[in-house]
């Protein structure tokens, strides 16, 4: 098995990890520029151009689930596809089943921004798919988890290695949270109208249960088993500590689950909801700093492969930011924290430390390790591949920024009162003091679309001529076939 | 023996009971992972997994060179 | 005796188990909040009934275009109990005033300010005017021009499916009856006559006519709809006939 050559059909199934990783490019693309390009109607409002499809209002939604589901999502089944295979050293189950999971994934996507912007939408952040979508990724989900479970159990060993479970809780969880927070009633067969089943108090807690978890096991627990395959394999140099990552991974997924309701702080919902969130998120620290520390040490004794390897670059930063957001996160959870920063940019900004940060950079980081390796070859331009980083980075550092001074600002603007005991400043002049942070944040977002522009071009011509010298090669083979 | 039970049963004592059983559970796996020694060797063994497919960890190492003279 | 062995080596034990773990915080938050009836505050008008009422047909209509455009996207309708909010925006939000909203739209996010009590704040007039063209009322303001809302009649045909489909999660509005003699009971007639899925076109082109909220009475648009939402939002409980006290209880 070990002369078997890596690209070898029968070996693995590497064609449906192929097509996922490509439409997580292009579903990043598009999702990213239309993030930035709602930045930038927020700076300036005669980019909505009165026309209705791309207001602001529906053009968020279509911007969430293309990087959320389109990108992270098309991402993590790539990834977990790739990663299960190679762990388990067998082919995925049912080529049949695994090609329906893309099919139905990239129309369930495609499908939602289209609904948004002709206006269907459940109203209920990152959970804006209507009814048939919803069932419609139930049933791929589903079909996820049998080709997943499939697999593991054909592995060529007794252990699981900690990567796959990982991507099991991301499978599992999601499954949950989709079917419970999703609980609607239709209006009609014919029609693309519902209404959630619960409402109010009710309806926010279960939102944000989803929400919160959306978070802790799509783009987090699922990134963390790219991780600990990811960061070994590119650093050449086994876990830092097999046992500390069991330890992540039970801690992880049980205080996860309980910190949801740290987004309803100072709402119309019991205090004790409210206290026990803010405890656990201060709890979640440590699993996640646990994890961060796991990854990050890998590399330790092999320090130098920063200098040299820029893949290496793209993940030691990402786990830098998972440590950073993963720290402002539970301090934005306590109460006092939380009544300046909540409905404020620091919010959005926090979310994008995550996305841009962790989330985006982790799977770079994997994509400029797998790509070539699908395609048995090397990467077109590493020197591009430098490039991507600082652009992503650059872009990285002024988002942040801006978001810290336009929602600190706002949140100080708004509570401020003069000497009478008067409010200070009315809520459209904290909007004109936002100006400036906002045009900055969509300079930033353009950084980082330039950044995955590169990389899109530099895949694509690693992609071109891999299939260059294929071609090559089969030729010269036919041409010593008809030789002989 | 009945006492304990009762005040186990009281819905009041529940924070307490579940901070017990889960305090208990997270110094189990502490305890399971990091006590025995031949124990945690084995657990060792698998972080090496990775590395078991078909590329072995050595050309890993030197498909990074590789890269590296691009 | 198992071991972690056994998890670790068999791929059905680990879901389970895992399946277990990521379902315990969820249920200990959520649940409790389905069964204990102290989440949601009891709010009485002068007269004994229910002060917060499930929406008419023309606000509701006007709430699912507030969804449609993603309002709740930049706009919370969720006042936190802090003085500068209160001063701002008036009485911080209760549970019951969201009773009858599925999904709920508390938001998240204020890019504009909070509406949860904007209703009565400004003239109908002036609605029309900003959601045309916000800047024209507000120079420095950031929204987006809704001119299509004037534009568009409102589509009310399906308005009785659509209460039949909130009457399924719980909302109280009658088909039989029975239940209108008990809304009547609950709300008073004039409101339990609101509630009435039968009469539902009827009502809803009534409040409109009535209302001329687009200032334009010959035509029914969207901007009639949304704007009769917007007006009733934080309207339904009267806060001088409580105690500051009562409201505490609740948290």
């Amino acid at each position: 098995m070990a002369h078997t050559s890596v690209g070898s059909p029968e070996q693995y199934n590497y064609a449906i990890v192929k097509k996922f990783a490509i439409m997580a490019l292009v579903w990043g693309v598009l999702g990213m520029s239309v993030g930035t390009y709602i930045a930038s109607e927020l700076a300036f409002p005669f980019l909505n151009f009165d026309i209705p499809y791309i207001t602001f209002g529906r053009l968020r939604p279509v911007h969430t689930t293309l990087v959320i589901f389109g990108f992270g999502g098309s991402a993590l089944f790539a990834t977990s596809y790739y990663i299960v295979q190679r762990t388990c050293q067998t082919r995925l189950w049912s080529d049949f089943l695994a090609n329906f999971t893309f099919y139905g994934w990239q129309v369930g996507v495609a499908g939602g921004a289209i609904s948004y912007m002709l206006g269907y939408s459940q109203g209920r952040e990152y959970a804006e798919f209507e009814w048939p979508l919803d069932l419609a990724i139930a049933v791929v989900w589903v079909s996820y988890f049998l080709v997943y479970v499939q697999t593991l159990r054909r592995r060529s060993q007794p252990h699981i290695y900690v990567a796959n479970w990982f991507f099991m809780a991301f499978i599992l969880a999601t499954a949950l949270l989709h079917i419970f927070n999703n609980l609607a009633v239709p209006v009609g067969l014919f029609t693309l109208k519902s209404y959630s089943l619960f409402s109010g108090a009710q309806d926010a807690m279960t939102q944000w249960w989803y929400g919160h978890n959306a978070v802790g096991f799509f783009l987090t627990a699922a990134f963390l088993g790219m991780m600990y395959y990811f960061v070994p394999k590119q650093a050449g140099r086994p876990v830092y500590s097999y046992r500390l990552s069991i330890i992540h991974f039970w801690a992880l997924i049980f205080l996860y689950m309980w910190v949801g309701t740290h987004h309803l702080h100072w709402t119309a919902i019991p205090d004790w909801t409210s206290t026990l969130a803010a405890t656990f998120s201060i709890l979640l620290l440590m699993p996640s700093w646990g994890g961060m520390i796991n990854g990050i040490m890998t590399l330790s004794g092999a320090w130098d492969k920063l200098r040299t390897d820029p893949i290496m670059l793209f993940l030691t930063t990402s786990l830098a930011f998972y440590g950073m957001s993963t720290f402002e996160g539970p301090m934005m959870a306590l109460k006092s924290v939380n009544a300046l920063s909540h409905y404020t940019d620091w919010t959005v900004g926090h979310v994008h430390s995550g996305a841009l940060g962790w989330v985006a950079m982790v799977s770079f980081g994997s994509f400029y390790h797998m790509i070539p390796r699908l395609y048995d070859t090397k990467i077109y331009s590493v020197k591009l591949v430098y490039v991507h980083f600082w652009l992503a980075t650059i872009g990285i550092v002024l988002y942040i920024t801006s978001m810290w001074v336009s929602g600190i600002g706002q949140g100080l603007l708004l509570r401020a009162f003069d000497d009478y005991g008067n409010l200070a400043y009315t809520f459209v002049e904290s909007v004109s003091f936002m100006h400036i942070p906002l045009v900055v944040r969509a300079l930033g977002g353009a950084f980082f679309v330039s950044g995955i522009l590169t990389m899109a071009f530099n895949i694509t011509m690693t992609i071109t001529a891999a299939k260059r010298e294929q071609a090559a090669i089969e030729a010269k083979i036919a041409a010593k076939m008809a030789n002989a | 023996m009945a006492e304990a039970w009762h005040w186990i049963t009281q819905l009041g004592n529940s924070k307490i009971v579940a901070l017990l059983l889960f305090f208990g559970t997270f110094v189990g796996i502490l305890w399971y992972v990091f006590t025995n020694k031949q124990r945690s060797e084995r657990l060792e063994t698998y972080k090496y997994m990775p590395f078991q497919d078909d590329e072995d960890g050595d050309t890993e190492n030197k498909a990074v060179t590789d890269d590296e003279r691009n | 005796m198992m071991k972690h062995e056994s998890i670790e080596t068999n791929a059905g034990l680990l879901i389970v188990l895992t399946l277990f773990v990521i379902s315990i915080g969820g249920l200990v938050e959520i649940v409790p909040l389905f069964y204990i009836n102290d989440t949601v505050e009891e709010v009485k008008t002068a007269e004994g009934h229910d002060a917060v009422r499930p929406y008419t047909p023309l606000e509701q209509a006007g709430r699912d275009i507030y969804i449609r455009e993603g309002c709740y996207l930049c706009h919370s309708q969720m006042i936190r109990p802090f003085r500068d909010e209160a001063l701002r925006y008036g009485h911080y939000s209760l549970a019951a005033e969201s009773k009858y909203g599925h999904p709920f739209q508390w938001g998240s996010k204020r890019t504009g300010p909070d509406l949860a009590r904007v209703g009565d704040k400004y003239s109908n007039d002036w609605h029309v005017q900003h959601l045309k063209a916000p800047r024209s009322v507000v120079p420095e303001s950031i929204m987006p021009n809704y001119p299509w809302l004037l534009e568009n009649d409102l589509k009310y045909s399906g308005i009785a499916e659509n209460l039949k489909a909130l009457k399924m999660t719980g909302v109280p509005y009658s088909l039989s009856q029975e239940e209108y003699d008990a809304n009547v009971a609950r709300f008073g007639a004039e409101v339990a006559d609101t509630l009435d899925i039968n009469n539902a076109e009827a009502n809803l082109m009534a409040q409109a006519a009535k209302g001329n909220f687009d200032g334009n009475p010959n035509r029914l648009t969207e901007m009639d709809a949304l704007v009769a939402y917007l007006q009733v939002l934080g309207t339904m409980v009267d806060f001088n006939q409580y105690d500051e006290s009562y409201f505490v209880n609740f948290r």
